[in-house]
């Protein structure tokens, strides 16, 4: 299968690219930058794994800067994974509305555009495509200081929702995978007592597990889970 | 171009089961006498926009195949 992934070059994006490599996919990633853990899985799959750097918080032109000559027509989506965001940590009170526009560009903005292309695309190769878009466990379980980052997975859950309902006909797929915390960069301005605090709301006291995270994203775009559209799959350690 | 069209819209009636038509009018509405639904149109953006990279509902909505030609002939 052909996969369009956003956020390929570090933790859950990186391990997602890492697990359909493995299974025998060929990804198109785009990320912003490109570290030694991702050059590495270049060097080791060069055919089949396509990079090329992109900023999603310019969302007004995801069409020129990957559907025009990165990921065009002449490739056959078979699958795309939203995973790209940025996080906004701060108390309500505090809100910078150029850090939310901002914010909105990446989580919201430039999913919806690239949403719109891969589905152009699927219409026109006649693909029964699957989309799968990355949220956030604190859509669900409220933290404080992530009212505004879980604002925006809380819409895209939304979007995924509707996009299943709309294209469902077509053979189309959305669904999201609600990961629990991970140990990745985004949580990194935690401390550790904070980290504790919150594996101590998990069933299984511990942190996600991100290879968990990213077998659930390559069994959804795989034809094993052709019945299941719309859904958000918590792998989250039953954050309760 | 006009017989390019004309082969879109019939692909996508036949996918629809519907009978291809013969000719294309300008006044015709693609909705009420082409009986194209609005997946149907979508297609036939896409593949029109595939084929001459211009995206016809990108200001709009087309309701006549004579709309359609004008946005290929601007």
């Amino acid at each position: 299968m052909n996969i369009l992934l956003t956020g390929c070059s570090r933790g859950v994006g990186l391990e997602i690219c890492r697990v359909l490599l493995e299974q025998g996919h060929t990804i198109y990633g785009v990320a912003r930058s490109c570290p030694q853990e991702f050059k590495d899985l270049q060097a080791q799959y060069p055919e089949r794994l396509h990079y090329k750097s992109v900023d999603l918080s310019d969302s007004e032109h995801v069409k020129d800067n990957i559907f025009r000559d990165f990921c065009s027509n002449r490739v056959q989506i078979d699958g795309f994974v939203n995973n790209a965001a940025v996080a906004y940590d701060d108390i309500i009170t505090n809100v910078n509305i150029d850090r939310l526009k901002a914010m909105y560009d990446v989580n919201v903005f430039a999913p919806i555009m690239m949403t719109k292309n891969v589905l152009r695309n699927m219409l026109l190769h006649h693909t029964k495509g699957s989309i799968v878009h990355i949220s956030s466990i604190s859509v669900h379980t409220g933290y404080k200081g992530l009212a505004m980052y879980a604002s925006s997975k809380g819409a895209l859950e939304a979007f995924s929702k509707d996009t299943a309902r709309e294209w469902g006909s077509l053979g189309i797929r959305s669904n999201v995978v609600v990961p629990g915390f991970m140990p990745t960069a985004m949580s990194s301005t935690l401390s550790e007592e904070q980290r504790a605090k919150i594996y101590a709301r998990t069933s299984l006291k511990k942190a996600t597990s991100i290879r968990s995270v990213a077998e659930t994203v390559a069994f959804l775009l795989s034809d094993k889970a052709d019945s299941i559209t719309g859904q958000n799959i918590h792998v989250d350690n039953g954050t309760i | 171009m006009e017989q390019t069209i004309l082969t879109i819209i019939n692909s996508i009636r036949i996918a629809q089961e519907l009978t291809p038509v013969t000719e294309l009018h300008t006044t015709d509405n693609l909705r009420e006498d082409l009986e194209l639904t609005s997946f149907d149109l979508a297609e036939l953006t896409v593949r029109i926009e595939d084929k001459y990279g211009i995206d016809i509902f990108e200001d709009g909505l087309v309701n006549t195949i004579g709309e359609i030609y004008n946005k290929l002939q601007q």
